[in-house]
């Protein structure tokens, strides 16, 4: 996409009904709409595949209560850590991210400098071994600080296991969606800043404004790989002891040793909120004119 | 003599090896359209773009308004009274034509919604095109978005308005649309510095042209002295390939 093109875009085009480059493209005689009403949107086919693991997960639970039904009340607080982590590291993911990418582009070379370095050792580490650091090396760290400078309330420090995985995800992930608001950024027409400027605006005026808006819509199916993608690690946060829905899962399992039912419940669970998160964000690209070429 | 709007002073600007701009003086009057030519990569867009600072001079003076820009003075408050327009337009793609000639008056100038949007209605029936003031960008003519661009910077109540190639990425049918947005703008006491090659626009409505080369300023005078009887060589030279074309 030249970056001409994409601001001479009219807003709001609908996608859905031209099979250009869409998934959908694939499969023409799929292209019957379902009326959203729940949405206000025509929903693309694809919600079938959402709505068929749904049925399968209900299916299961009332066809076969036993096990399926003591795995879901067993798992359900597991399922809304995952729920509440995925959705808290996000936001917080998001700032590291337009900051990153800010700071990435930024004309001052000392902070462009810092959130290159930041990109590249982030980049290079495993999330496992990250959250391993943040769990058991960051408490450390900090009570070493925390003597050193005699302040009791660092020297007494207390990891909390949430926080820490949450840390871990957002540094880890800040760093990835960095690199993707950079793009996004230096794909919007250096014009725009020059028109926005030249009518008296500031940088952060003309950022929030004129860049930001257009960036967003750019990086928006980066963005929403980027969630999905975190909601499924955050099954990793299980092994530094965060109860989520992996963790739980294998909890249930120790107990009644059932390792197919239990991890194929599991599997269907996050791929169901996976599948549904994929949709939302593909109605949200339509809804934006995203990808509507 | 009055003090002049815009005053250049021996300005020099590089871009890593190329000498951009190499000891321009320049003085503009107020109500006075200026309409700058020359070759390309002569340093006419540079000159322009320094006026409101989007280049930076690397010597030399420049006071616009009475503010000069070297000073870390607030840089803002000269663009707030400069208005540019652009080559290749530059209206901001995700808002409708009404919220592209708002943003600024509501961000910049603090002024209320309301007030701004009957500014912007009033500039759009000014530039003819009040009937699209719910359209997006991207749904206008290339005649079109330049005459919102220039209602856009009007919007701001400027006192000098920059122009840099305004119809050059324009098909042939469109420029004279815009072209006679701008001589408006003319004959109401605007004043104007334009990098143009429209020889039309320059006889109806300069006050002076100024020639460039390499970085200098060649020749100057009213327009159809310097057309006619351009007194260097290479103003004679560039003259005749652009009036033969």
């Amino acid at each position: 996409m030249s970056p001409l093109s994409q601001f001479r875009k009219p807003r709001g085009i609908r996608a859905a009904r031209t099979p250009s480059g869409d998934d959908e493209a694939r499969t023409p005689e799929e292209l019957t709409h379902i009326d959203g009403a729940a949405l206000g949107y025509r929903l693309d086919p694809w919600w079938w595949l959402v709505v068929a693991v749904a049925g399968l997960i209900m299916l299961l639970i009332v066809v076969r209560a036993d096990p399926y039904l003591n795995i879901l009340l067993f798992v359900r607080d597991g399922l809304l850590v995952t729920v509440i982590l995925t959705l808290s590291s996000f936001v917080l993911i998001m700032g590291v991210g337009i900051v990153g990418g800010l700071g990435r582009i930024s004309g001052n070379r000392v902070i462009r400098f810092v959130a290159s370095l930041y990109v590249e050792i982030v980049r290079g580490i495993p999330l496992l071994v990250q959250l391993m650091w943040w769990y058991f090396a960051a408490p450390v760290v900090i009570q070493a600080i925390g003597n050193a400078l005699d302040i009791t309330a660092l020297a007494q420090y207390r990891a909390n296991a949430i926080f820490l995985a949450i840390m871990g995800l957002v540094v880890c992930y800040g760093a990835y969606m960095s690199e993707i608001f950079r793009a996004g950024i230096t794909s919007i027409h250096r014009g725009q800043m020059e028109a926005a400027r030249s009518l008296g605006m500031n940088y952060l005026q003309s950022m929030r404004y004129v860049i930001l808006p257009q960036a967003m819509r750019v990086v928006l199916p980066p963005v929403g790989n980027e969630f999905i993608m975190l909601l499924k690690d955050t099954s990793l946060v299980s092994v530094v002891a965060v109860a989520d829905l992996t963790r739980r899962g294998r909890e249930f399992m120790a107990i009644h040793f059932n390792p197919i039912e239990v991890w194929t419940f599991i599997a269907l669970l996050y791929l169901v909120m996976t599948l549904f998160s994929a949709r939302l964000i593909a109605w949200l690209e339509k809804r934006r004119g995203v990808g509507a070429q | 003599m009055v003090e002049p709007i815009i005053h250049m002073e021996d300005v020099h600007k590089r871009f890593g090896r190329v000498h951009a701009l190499r000891g321009v003086h320049l003085d503009v009057q107020v109500g006075e359209v200026v309409v700058i030519l020359g070759p390309s990569g002569s340093g006419k867009s540079t000159l322009l773009r320094c006026i409101n600072h989007l280049e930076v001079h690397d010597s030399g003076d420049i006071v616009v308004d009475g503010m000069p820009l070297k000073s870390a003075a607030d840089i803002n408050a000269v663009r707030r009274e400069v208005g540019m327009v652009f080559q290749s337009f530059n209206l901001f793609g995700h808002l409708t034509v009404m919220d592209n000639l708002t943003l600024a008056q509501c961000v910049v100038r603090k002024r209320p919604k309301d007030e701004a949007k009957e500014m912007a209605l009033k500039l759009l029936s000014k530039v003819g095109i009040s009937e699209k003031a719910d359209a997006y960008p991207g749904q206008l003519s290339g005649g079109q978005q330049q005459r919102v661009a220039i209602a856009r910077a009007l919007a701001m109540n400027p006192k000098i308005m920059l122009f840099d190639e305004p119809t050059s990425a324009l098909d042939p049918e469109m420029i004279k649309e815009v072209l006679d947005v701008m001589q408006a703008l003319a004959v109401e006491g605007m004043t104007m510095v334009v990098v143009s090659h429209e020889m039309g626009f320059a006889r109806a409505a300069a006050s002076r042209c100024i020639f460039m080369d390499e970085g200098q300023i060649v020749e100057e005078g009213p327009p159809d002295g310097l057309f006619l009887n351009p007194e260097k060589d290479r103003t004679k030279v560039f003259l005749s390939k652009v009036l033969q074309a």
